[in-house]
């Protein structure tokens, strides 16, 4: 419980930080926002052009988008500074957080705020609300509950596969290149219809880099399109639950992999 | 006389950028692979969206996918690092050094350019072959085709340089350029034609793009090599980038003298 209430004062100390530049702020929202209209806006081109891609007309490409967008937005908020873990350890700031009463993995967490995060919360639920009348979706309390769970489990998702692929840096110092590569197919792969691509893809997209988890599945479960998936409902149905077991395995993986820091120096 | 001295200097700027390439080379590597990721993605997002017609617009699948492999890697190659310089140089007051020297800090940037392109070309060339396999490869539609793409693919180089030179001299004034290098790279990604060439845009964007300059960097270029030239003639779409490029050096003329006043005044 006063763990709790020290995450609290840690977060909205970030925040308030950011905060104090509020040019920057804003500007830094605004580009989140644009960086992610392009990566849209060629959807929205092929979409009203060629009708489909992969089946899905443009509601429901909108929708998908949305959905992983405001994942990404939650992941970037919360796990952001994982991108910067790599430069805490070789500086050996680590140091610091191994003497300080709380778990080091959230005060890496709440080490920054990366103001930007807002620009994709913004961008994706202007997206999801958007595309909400238009595609088939049945709304039901049930379903915005789910919805919502949906992208927590996406955030999660991704901070899983950060935080496992950022536990290497113990032993190897440097895995930001391997994560911004991993981040970038992320940002590009999940935004489609996993199920565009060919059948051995299609399976390294959701076993291998679990892509298909953050979004295109519960999208699928949302629009009444489980049909057409190559695993059983119950597993897509599960994305959240998905979410939250890779998450705390991920926890564990860095725990065990802690083990082998080796200080800088200070 | 003065040119052969200038011309000692840019060689060997060009020279030390080369190498600086060459000691990131798998920096280098990794940023034209993930060109290569893009690239399968896009060439399945269009087979999908093309379905079972073979042609759209007159514009046949495999030119498409011709189209989108070389668009971004040019793509990734004509993305000029000097406007990220000229800020740090700014910023840590390293411009004085610069400007003071006999040979005049545009052309260092030129040729600093020349250098980073050249020291890049080795590592393209070896992911060439990664990116054909997932992309599609061909080549030029004619050998007229192909010589206008060598031609265009010069120009675009030269229009990249200055877009990139001329953001980067507005931090004379700025300062601060982050948030406007962003939108100005992911509006330029966009407006180039490389994710998305100009044909299949809708009129009213399509219309705002061609107004831009931007286009002449992928778009221009990649259309004459596939044999559909922008503009419908390979001559016109040359001029009109032989246009951009002069009107690009008259701004970059004004900004600077603008520029060197601006330094007077803070004292240098």
């Amino acid at each position: 419980m006063q763990k709790l209430s020290v995450l609290g004062t840690l977060a909205s100390a970030s925040i308030r930080s950011e905060l104090q530049y509020r040019a920057n702020a804003v500007s830094s929202i605004i580009g989140g926002i644009l960086f992610q209209i392009t990566g849209f806006v060629v959807v929205w081109i092929i979409a009203a052009r060629f009708g489909q891609i992969g089946g899905w007309g443009l509601p429901e490409l909108t929708f998908l988008y949305g959905m992983r967008l405001t994942s990404h937005g939650i992941f970037y908020a919360c796990f952001s500074q994982m991108f910067e873990f790599d430069r805490v350890l070789i500086t050996g700031e680590f140091d610091r957080y191994l003497v300080r009463p709380m778990p080091p993995l959230i005060q890496l967490f709440t080490r920054k705020l990366r103001i930007n995060a807002f620009g994709d919360l913004i961008g994706g639920t202007v997206l999801v609300i958007a595309a909400s009348t238009a595609a088939p979706v049945d709304w039901s309390p049930l379903a915005v509950t789910y919805l919502i769970l949906a992208m927590i489990g996406g955030g999660l998702v991704e901070g899983a596969v950060q935080i496992t692929l950022g536990s290497l840096s113990f032993r190897f110092l440097q895995t930001l290149p391997l994560r911004s590569t991993v981040n970038e197919v992320f940002n590009l792969y999940g935004n489609y219809p996993n199920t565009i691509f060919p059948g051995a893809l299609r399976w390294s997209l959701t076993f291998l880099l679990p892509i298909a988890f953050v979004a295109f599945f519960p999208a699928s479960v949302l629009l009444n399109r489980a049909g057409e998936l190559s695993v059983p409902l119950w597993l897509a149905a599960a994305s959240p639950l998905v979410g939250m077991v890779l998450f705390s395995i991920a926890v564990r993986v860095w725990k065990w992999q802690s083990v082998h820091y080796q200080s800088s120096g200070n | 006389m003065n040119i052969a001295m200038h011309y000692g200097a840019w060689r060997e700027i060009a020279r030390s950028r080369i190498r600086v390439q060459y000691m990131y080379r798998f920096a280098v590597i990794l940023h034209f692979l993930l060109a290569a990721v893009t690239i399968y993605l896009l060439t399945v997002v269009w087979r999908s969206a093309y379905g079972d017609s073979t042609e759209v617009d007159g514009i046949p699948l495999k030119l498409m996918l011709v189209y989108l492999t070389i668009g971004n890697l040019q793509s990734k190659f004509l993305r000029p690092e000097i406007g990220y310089d000229i800020v740090d140089r700014i910023r840590q007051g390293q411009i004085g050094f610069d400007i003071s020297r006999p040979v005049s800090y545009p052309s260092q940037l030129v040729a600093t350019e020349a250098g980073l392109m050249l020291g890049m070309a080795p590592m393209l060339i070896l992911v060439l072959p990664v990116a054909g396999f997932l992309g599609e490869l061909a080549p030029p539609a004619s050998w007229e085709a192909g010589i206008g793409y060598a031609a265009s693919f010069l120009i675009a180089w030269l229009i990249a340089v200055e877009l990139s030179m001329i953001i980067g001299l507005v931090a004379f004034w700025t300062l601060e350029m982050t948030g406007f290098m962003m939108v100005y790279n992911l509006v330029g990604s966009f407006a180039t034609g490389a994710l998305v060439p100009l044909w299949f845009m809708p009129d009213l964007l399509r219309q705002f793009v061609q107004l831009l300059p931007f286009q002449s960097i992928v778009y221009i270029p990649v259309s004459i090599y596939i044999g559909i030239p922008a503009t419908g003639h390979i001559a016109t779409a040359l001029l009109l980038q032989c246009f951009w490029a002069v009107v690009l050096v008259g701004v970059i003329a004004i900004v600077w003298k603008r520029a060197m006043i601006r330094t007077v005044i803070q004292g240098g």
